[in-house]
């Protein structure tokens, strides 16, 4: 089990200044467009209570804007923001958005699935060394030990395509690669073995949803899963249950997920979702070359019909 | 004289316990965390750190089965659980906001409706209390007049001695027995040198005050303003020790299934939804509201009583930062 980052190589530190330089361009870009009037709102990140923590905020107006920050603790995929999930967001109006490289594959995948327009926002780009990750100490600087395991194997730490950007990179160091190790060890496992693996894992799911909650793309208006009439995916926190939802949902965002592990980030009781998810990317790229990336593509493989589709599994 | 049990001796009272046929549930390490669960021996105790689920699940588990029916031969029928046939349990090494969690929920259990599965799970069990030596930025049971050695709820109440070992107090007579029958795992210290209760941050609210800013501002920018980053997942209610909220829900075939209570949450849109169609609670921001009503306000009308422990497991879990030590603060603030 190797849920949480942990230290292989020798912990190395990430230079605290880049995420000091990045705050200060943000807190200015935010109250330039919130006073120019060119957005209603900024969502961001402002600290919490406790020692080491960040939260998302709507801000709208200037001086709110002050408090915003980009720190190891900006943990939160903030597309969530944009979604039809967070409808009373969205009626403010014209909305900038910080984002890290990984938030802006989710923004992508939007765009691409029609769930907004990019002209509608502005986007602060955010150069991001890392956040923190599970069990990290986040009174501690950040480390290669207390890294995310997504930030791991980031391959977008300075985003693209953005309205404005936040941040310089310093220098990384190089990072074995956790959380694919941990899919090759599944992958390498028998039906059996993984199957005893993952219903180990659901076997603590009490269906809080957090995982469904803060997925940008789950943003239906009726999910399968609250459907009792007919009932499709049993709503109980019980195994047959548990199951069927991980698997339904996995499903539901193969080729979708942008990877951003927020599902992974928010369980309470440590279920390893990214794997799955990671798993769906590739079987995704093996099967169809497809990838979520950048660019937003109106439809993924799972959404369209081609002539030269793999129909080998139709007997 | 204080009574005293060793480490060996308190896996020991596990093992003797289960012998008898008792369900020992107690903290125990599930994967990366740990969780209060049925312990199968006493070597399992994993105390160092506070379960991730509280023990409310030992009275109300996240899922049960209330009745099962099925259909053969064209007849249906219908069959109740067997409430006498449930174990006879003991819940150990549970924190003082654990501990003190059922105490208040017993209030609504058996308000105008008793509920039977719950009512006879706390009938038979036993609460050993334990204090907490160690506490981070998110407990808050001093806040809500609890503290890291509260026994308030516990039947037997542990105490960390400085040498190991633990402290063992009576707090009431089903402790007493418990304790009586085993006694010859306990032993008797002239003096005692108990490890130094955690000190938790949180400095105490005043619950009287916050109330009646609750009373006067069901309508308030307030509640805009905080909960507008609530993502309306269910992690903060069903990690709480007080959140009590279920649904029933039939799931089957036609010709056979169950009725099963399992936990719901106020966060959720669905929650209030009706059938027309129609939602009370539209918004995360009234969804939000409710939960510190309920907590803070509706429970304090109708019982007397406050629906938190301040353990802080809403605060290490919420997805998006929301914290309620911030939020009861402020409104303690608030003029």
């Amino acid at each position: 089990m190797t849920n949480t980052a942990s230290s292989i190589e020798q912990s190395v530190l990430i230079a605290p200044a880049v995420y000091e330089a990045a705050t200060a361009t943000i807190r200015a870009e935010a109250a330039r467009l919130l006073s120019e009037g060119s957005v209603a709102a900024v969502i961001g990140y402002v600290p919490g209570r406790r020692a080491g923590t960040a939260m998302p905020a709507v801000v709208t107006d200037a001086e709110a804007a002050q408090q915003l920050v980009f720190s190891p603790a900006c943990v939160n995929n903030l597309t969530l923001f944009l979604t039809k999930a967070k409808k009373e967001v969205r009626k403010k109006g014209r909305l900038a958005i910080v984002a890290k490289g990984c938030d802006l594959k989710a923004l992508a995948g939007l765009i691409g699935e029609s769930q907004l327009k990019r002209e509608e926002i502005v986007v602060i780009g955010v150069v991001c060394a890392g956040v923190y990750g599970a069990a990290a100490d986040r009174r501690a600087p950040l480390s290669s030990a207390s890294l995310a395991r997504k930030c791991r194997e980031c391959s977008v730490h300075v985003p693209e395509g953005v309205d404005l950007l936040a941040g310089t990179l310093p220098e990384l160091p190089r990072l074995d690669p956790l959380e694919a190790a941990e899919l090759a060890r599944l992958e390498a496992m028998t039906p059996a073995e993984r199957w005893a693996f993952w219903k180990e894992q659901f076997s603590r799911c009490v269906r809080c949803l957090a995982c469904r909650q803060v997925c940008p793309f789950c943003y239906c208006e009726q999910c399968l899963c609250d459907r009792n009439r007919p009932q499709a995916v049993e709503s109980t926190p019980r195994p047959a249950g548990n199951t069927a939802w991980h698997i339904v949902r996995a499903m539901h965002l193969a080729g979708r997920c942008a990877g951003c592990a927020e599902c992974e980030r928010v369980c309470p009781m440590d279920i390893p979702l990214n794997l799955l998810n990671r798993k769906m990317a590739k079987e995704l790229k093996a099967l169809y070359g497809h990838e979520a990336g950048l660019e937003p593509k109106e439809k993924g493989p799972l959404a369209e019909y081609r002539e030269d589709d793999d129909q080998s599994f139709i007997k | 004289m204080p009574k005293t049990i060793t480490e060996q001796n308190l896996h020991l009272l596990v093992d003797a316990l289960l012998r008898e046929g008792k369900r020992v549930v107690g903290p125990k390490r599930a994967g990366t965390v740990t969780l209060y669960e049925p312990l199968r021996r006493g070597e399992e105790l994993s105390l160092d750190e506070l379960p991730r689920r509280s023990a409310k699940e030992t009275f109300f588990p996240v899922c049960e089965s209330i009745l099962s029916y099925e259909k053969r031969e064209g007849r249906m029928t219908v069959r109740d659980v067997d409430l006498s046939r449930l174990p006879e349990s003991v819940l150990i090494a549970a924190r003082s906001c654990d501990a003190a969690a059922p105490g208040i929920l017993d209030a609504v259990f058996s308000w105008d409706y008793h509920d039977e599965f719950y009512l006879e799970r706390r009938r038979r069990t036993v609460i050993i209390g334990l204090a907490c030596t160690t506490a981070d930025d998110a407990c808050f049971c001093t806040a809500v007049g609890l503290s890291p050695a509260a026994t308030q709820g516990s039947d037997l109440f542990l105490t960390p001695l400085a040498g190991g070992g633990y402290a063992c107090a009576v707090v009431t007579e089903k402790g007493e027995a418990l304790l009586t029958a085993h006694a010859g795992l306990f032993a008797e210290a002239e003096s005692i040198e108990a490890l130094p209760p955690a000190e938790p941050a949180a400095a105490p609210l005043d619950l009287k005050r916050i109330k009646a800013w609750l009373d006067a501002n069901f309508e308030h920018p307030f509640w805009g303003s905080i909960a507008e980053r609530c993502a309306g997942c269910g992690a903060c209610a069903f990690l709480c020790p007080a959140c009590h909220c279920f649904d029933i829900s039939d799931e089957g075939s036609e010709t056979k299934g169950e009725r099963r209570k399992h936990w719901d949450a106020c966060g959720f849109g669905k929650f209030t939804n009706h059938a027309s169609g129609h939602n009370p609670r539209d918004v995360q921001p009234q969804r939000y509201r409710n939960r510190i009503m309920h907590k803070f306000k509706y429970y304090d009308d109708k019982f007397g009583l406050t629906l938190c422990t301040g353990c802080g497991r809403c605060i290490r879990a919420c997805p998006v930062g929301i914290d309620i030590a911030a939020v009861l603060d402020e409104i303690n603030s608030k003029p």
